[in-house]
């Protein structure tokens, strides 16, 4: 038989491609397709569990291993060999094999490829993937194990159970909200606009309340000291770094005119309206005056220009008189400042506003709505697994997870934990060594737990972090200064008694996958990175020429469409979390 | 230079097996030449399931992909995927900047580790050559966030080629380099330069070594000084590896990936630092849209395979050398 | 005077290229909180050995090592084996399927089926959570193939011949007459295979990750290293408050390079004598 030879090989190959896309394909995907039955038949079918039924208080012990997948890196973890690790196990008999994901998490890929190949671990801290892994039918929905395995978790999530219920359409229970405390308080406040210590001082501690009030403690003390050690003083610096400007930038324009957190929108109280918060006119006035800022020389001119490792090594350097950010965003550079004994170069906090018509509501609580854990259909036994997350969330668990073992990092002096002080120590001072070996602050991921400031019953907290440590930690300069104010902490000088989001936390909310609108998000935030540095680079005179240009691109890239969308999402919310009803 | 390459080339090579194929069989063919076959076959196997097979993720592209349903689930959309694409401006604007930068970078790529190569073999010192070369290549492994910070910083207002630009009077102000969205394009290049032209160069040294050292004295008796050897002897020598880099290269003038535009790039520079595997990223998997992802990944291979087929045939055509 | 010249050329461009790993390597002998300040170039402000005790205190790293290490060793023997016979292969103008493999193995570096079909194809080849994975897949690179090809091409036909009409195969030819004369490129493309698979991460983070016992050392570094220059937009001011306190600082990260790296620059030499230096081809006579 004459093969034409060229043609043989390429024909095999296109049928062998054809062939093994059929099976290849369908492989994959099967599981998925078969488990997308209800997942409500999670229940208690597994017949392992010598668990009674009702209490969750008789718990099986024998050695079981749960897989977990972490969205967050956790560079620590240490295979459960640290010292609260080996307890957990010697107690509930469980070992957890986890797997984290690295760099700046999110787990995208992964949870991407566990949705497609039908392979999933027992247990999961999903975030923001969540939707993806609900979708393919893999997350067993909590509720009935919750009501009759799990009393600690009860108590801690009551008031709140409406908060874990995944949306006003589907009110089953996905996950375990543990990425934050319950009850959790700020003992301070470390955003707001800050200034230098010793501009405060030679200032004779002046109020700080307006955008007007700020720029002239700056500018008189510029140009009093216009260089420091020999080098310019710069007198306001922001880091225009990449997603850093959301920080320093944008952010402070809604605090500053009176909304609260919501990302990149701003929801109305009233009529729960979402639209991208650029859009509101008081916004525009306070990207003016950081217009003005620029044009006067206030503000530096390599904002936008330089990597986040100069903008810290300016700072560190002490010569940067204001800065408007969040403590966490420059702390490095503070404490290299702390360590070389500078302590009149560091930094306190003041609610700044465009006027006093607004509050600052940097501090107003979203409530309990936390990313959280879930437990997958591939767990063999969910009854066995909500109860080991359940004695996590109890008292003794708690103290475990965030004090240690006691007499070993910790002891109870009448009555009271106190911590001694080789171990504070190396906490502070080693922490990665620390948490490796201890495993203080590993598992705090893995079940629902109390917040700082909240105590227990035996009149202790449950955190490490308590009020009394926040003061004892000032430095003496900022301790005067505080007086100077009136005020024991910097918290002091912010408005309370905000009330709580009805909304929760709207970075945590699901947004829908399907459609424009995550392209649409994405365009406007391209926008948004491109415009703003523009504009308050800009002459003022091409200022309004230039804003009304971004907020018609806004629109242009569907702005609207998205901004509908959310405020569907945002009432539905709401819904779900009071029980009101709106239209 | 025709005594280099005793072989016949890829070129003629095809013409003369053509046509004495047709009278033989192929099946004897096979097992006359069955070492080479045995030497082959199970590695265009491997590469068969390896990379061929995985293809049928393609059609992808042509649905509205979700992991969580099965292939059969999937919602089919045509060619909607790619429609959007081609409406899209970004697109376009993101395309013109990966080709910018990777023609640069290309002619870059090749000029500067050539004659890197060609002058460290002139040198006559072991040692220093050793060293040196080792030297060059380090840049290579040092990451791009290190990389690009300092670039950056020797760029800033206050670094120091603003100094020594001011120093030298040739500017009266410093000038915010990172800062001027037309100039971004040779930081990248120069950045790259920098970095990689060690790394680059390894190849070519290799290939010079493969140079009969008879060719250099055999130019010296005809009188060629240094820069003559190297223009006769030298780049002759390596003409084949350069020329097979450069087809292979050529190629790849979609993909350079992102990393370094993106490090180097700043807020106020995006409209010439966004490339295509950014925008893949950001507007693919980021979001969830694996068929966009996947639409944009078929469009970058068919323009690499297209690409690959013409360098090949120009350079088969016009300079006998080429890798198919 | 050329070879003042070029000797001071040379010179200049060493010195600008040794710069940034100088830089990284001070910085890692730096106190990281100093290091914030900035302003380090050539040598530590305030020598510490820290950042090195903090990365070689995570015991994950003798796995990771003893894993990297073997599939660098495995997979650059594997690769040049499979590219060194390929290509000689194609570089026989006589051979029947010449067009058609070099063509078939050139498309290769320019398509892929994308991140889900392989996965799902390394599944079904029960690839995953194996240290197979790490060097059964990519045995083959197209790259490396013609490469080594485009060197064969420049090595006399006269010796293939004269060793067929001894009576060799052409195995034999290949093996006792072609690759001897090909150290030069296969030193050079066993370097490219050690350094791709020494620094190699992603296949592990994707396989591998819930298996300890094949962790490799990029991997293991990778976890330790921050990396929120990359964070997305679409990250929460709560979640970075929490990714920050896991910044490992810059001290850390030069470390990491430089621990990565110098096991690079101890075998580099043994590599290098093939290609720099006063190796010639003696025994090729045309």
């Amino acid at each position: 038989m004459k093969w034409n030879s060229k043609k043989a090989l390429p024909l095999l190959t296109l049928t062998g491609v054809v062939l093994l896309a059929g099976c290849g394909g369908n492989n994959g995907n099967d599981n998925a397709a078969d488990s997308s039955s209800s997942p409500a038949s999670a229940g208690p079918t597994s017949s392992s569990a010598a668990a009674p039924s009702d209490s969750g208080t008789k718990m099986d012990t024998t050695p079981i291993t749960f897989t977990f997948f972490g969205a967050d890196a956790s560079p620590n973890w240490n295979n459960m060999q640290d010292e609260v690790g080996k307890v957990i196990t010697e107690k509930t008999g469980v070992t957890i094999n986890a797997e984290y994901d690295v760099a700046s998490g999110g787990g995208q890929s992964k949870i991407a490829l566990m949705a497609a190949s039908g392979q999933y671990p027992d247990l999961i801290f999903a975030k923001g993937e969540l939707g993806k892994l609900i979708d393919a039918g893999a997350i067993l929905d909590l509720t009935d194990l919750i009501d009759k395995y799990a009393p600690h978790i009860k108590a801690i999530m009551k008031g709140s159970e409406n908060r874990m219920k995944y949306s006003y359409d589907d009110q089953a229970i996905y996950s375990l909200p543990t990425n934050g405390g319950v009850g959790s308080q700020y003992f301070d406040a470390t955003g707001g606009f800050e200034v230098q210590l010793r501009v405060l001082k030679e200032l004779g501690y002046p109020q700080i309340k307006t955008v007007q009030d700020y720029e002239n403690v700056l500018s008189e003390y510029v140009k009093k000291h216009p260089t420091t050690d020999g080098q310019p003083t710069i007198p306001l610096l922001l880091n225009g770094d990449g997603w850093k400007r959301m920080i320093t930038i944008t952010n402070p324009a809604f605090l500053a005119t009176g909304a609260p957190d919501d990302g990149e929108y701003y929801v109305d109280p009233q009529t729960y309206q979402a639209e991208l918060h650029y859009k509101r006119p008081e916004e525009r006035d306070y990207f003016k005056w950081l217009n003005h800022m620029y044009n006067v020389g206030l503000l530096d001119k390599d904002t936008f220009v330089e990597k986040d490792d100069q903008y810290q090594a300016k700072i560190a350097s002490g010569r940067v008189l204001g800065l408007i950010s969040q403590e966490w965003e420059y702390g490095n550079a503070e404490n290299a400042l702390k360590s070389a004994g500078k302590d009149d170069r560091t930094y306190g906090h003041f609610p700044v506003t465009m006027s006093d018509q607004y509050q600052e509501k940097e501090l107003q609580s979203a409530g309990v709505d936390f990313w959280g854990i879930s437990i997958t259909k591939a767990c063999k036994d969910p009854v066995r697994a909500i109860q080991f997350l359940d004695w996590l969330a109890s008292d003794e668990g708690q103290v475990l997870i965030n004090w240690g073992i006691e007499g070993k990092h910790y002891n109870v002096v009448d009555g009271k934990r106190v911590i001694p002080e080789d171990v504070l120590n190396a906490k502070v001072n080693d922490n990665a060594n620390f948490t490796k070996t201890t495993g203080i602050g590993l598992y705090t991921a893995f079940a629902p737990h109390y917040g700082d400031g909240v105590k227990d019953p035996t009149g202790n907290y449950y955190t490490t972090n308590f009020p009394e440590q926040i003061q004892a930690s000032y430095s003496d300069a900022e301790k005067e200064a505080l007086k100077a104010y009136n005020a024991t902490t910097w918290k002091d000088l912010w408005p309370s008694d905000l009330p709580v989001k009805e909304w929760g936390a709207l970075y945590n909310m699901q947004v829908p996958t399907d459609g424009d609108y995550q392209v649409i998000y994405q365009k406007t935030q391209e926008i948004v990175d491109k415009s703003i540095p523009k504009i308050i680079l800009a002459k003022p005179e091409d200022f309004d020429k230039l804003y009304d240009q971004f907020l018609a691109d806004l629109n242009k890239a569907g702005a609207e469409k998205m901004e509908a969308t959310y405020t569907e999402l945002v009432k539905n919310r709401v819904k779900l979390f009071t029980g009101k009803d709106i239209q | 230079m025709d005594s280099q390459s005793a072989i016949p080339s890829a070129g003629r090579a095809n013409a003369t097996s053509a046509s004495t194929a047709g009278k033989r069989s192929f099946w004897t063919e096979i097992v006359r030449q069955k070492y080479l076959y045995l030497m082959s076959l199970p590695f265009v196997i491997w590469l068969f399931v390896f990379n061929y097979v995985p293809i049928w993720g393609w059609t992808m592209a042509f649905q509205n992909y979700k992991p969580a349903k099965s292939f059969i689930d999937q919602k089919w959309v045509g060619f909607d995927q790619f429609r959007t694409l081609f409406h899209d401006d970004q697109f376009y604007m993101v395309l013109r900047n990966t080709l910018a930068m990777s023609v640069m970078g290309l002619v870059a790529g090749f000029v500067f580790p050539i004659v890197f190569a060609v002058l460290l073999n002139e040198v006559k010192g072991v040692a220093f050559k050793r060293v040196a070369q080792t030297i060059s290549y380090l840049p290579h492994f040092v990451s791009w966030v290190v990389v690009a910070g300092i670039v950056t910083n020797m760029l800033s207002l206050g670094g120091v080629v603003n100094h020594i630009l001011v120093w030298l009077h040739i500017i009266d102000e410093p000038i915010q380099f990172m800062a001027k969205p037309h100039w971004f394009w040779g930081i990248v290049t120069g950045a790259d330069i920098w970095k990689e032209t060690g790394w680059n160069a390894i190849i070519y040294l290799a290939a010079i070594t493969g140079i009969d050292k008879e060719l250099y004295e055999a130019a010296r008796v005809d009188g060629a000084g240094r820069f003559r050897q190297m223009w006769n002897v030298t780049l002759p020598g390596i003409r084949s590896t350069i020329m097979v880099l450069f087809i292979m290269s050529i190629g790849h003038l979609l993909s350079i990936g992102y990393e370094k535009q993106m490090l180097l790039g700043n807020n106020l520079v995006s409209d010439y630092s966004q490339v295509l595997d950014l925008y893949a990223l950001n507007y693919g998997i980021k979001i969830a849209h694996f068929s966009y992802g996947t639409a944009i990944s078929m469009f970058n291979s068919v323009i690499s395979i297209i690409l690959l087929f013409t360098a090949n045939g120009l350079f088969k055509k016009f300079a006998k050398e080429s890798i198919m | 005077m050329f070879n003042f010249i070029n000797y001071f050329v040379l010179t200049v461009i060493v010195v600008a290229t040794v710069y940034p790993f100088l830089n990284v390597l001070a910085i890692s002998l730096n106190d990281s909180t100093d290091t914030v300040r900035g302003g380090i170039y050539l040598w530590p402000r305030q020598f510490t050995l820290k950042n090195y005790e903090t990365i070689f205190g995570y015991s994950t790293l003798i796995t990771g090592f003893k894993i990297s290490v073997l599939r660098t060793v495995i997979g650059t023997v594997l690769g040049l084996i499979s590219a060194s016979m390929l290509a000689y292969t194609l570089s026989r103008p006589d051979f029947r399927s010449r067009r058609f493999v070099s063509v078939f193995l050139a498309l290769t570096m320019y398509f892929s089926g994308g991140m889900v079909p392989v996965y799902i194809l390394m599944r079904d080849l029960h690839l995953i959570g194996t240290f197979a994975i790490y060097v059964l897949p990519g045995i083959v690179s197209a790259f490396n193939v013609f490469v080594i090809r485009s060197f064969i091409d420049g090595l006399p036909y006269a010796l293939q011949e004269s060793a067929k009409l001894d009576g060799a195969n052409d195995f034999q030819i290949y093996y006792k007459v072609v690759l001897p004369l090909c150290k030069p490129v296969l030193a050079t493309i066993a370097l490219f295979l050690a350094v791709g698979q020494w620094n190699s991460w992603f296949d592990t983070y994707l396989y591998n990750g819930n298996k300890p016992s094949l962790t490799t050392l990029q991997y293991e570094l990778m976890k330790i290293l921050d990396s929120t220059q990359q964070g997305s937009a679409m990250v929460n001011s709560n979640d970075l408050a929490k990714l920050m306190q896991q910044v490992s600082p810059e001290s850390i990260k030069m470390a990491i390079t430089i621990v990565v790296t110098v096991p690079i620059l101890v075998v580099y030499p043994f590599l290098q004598r093939f290609f720099v230096g006063g190796m010639t081809l003696g025994a090729v006579k045309a």
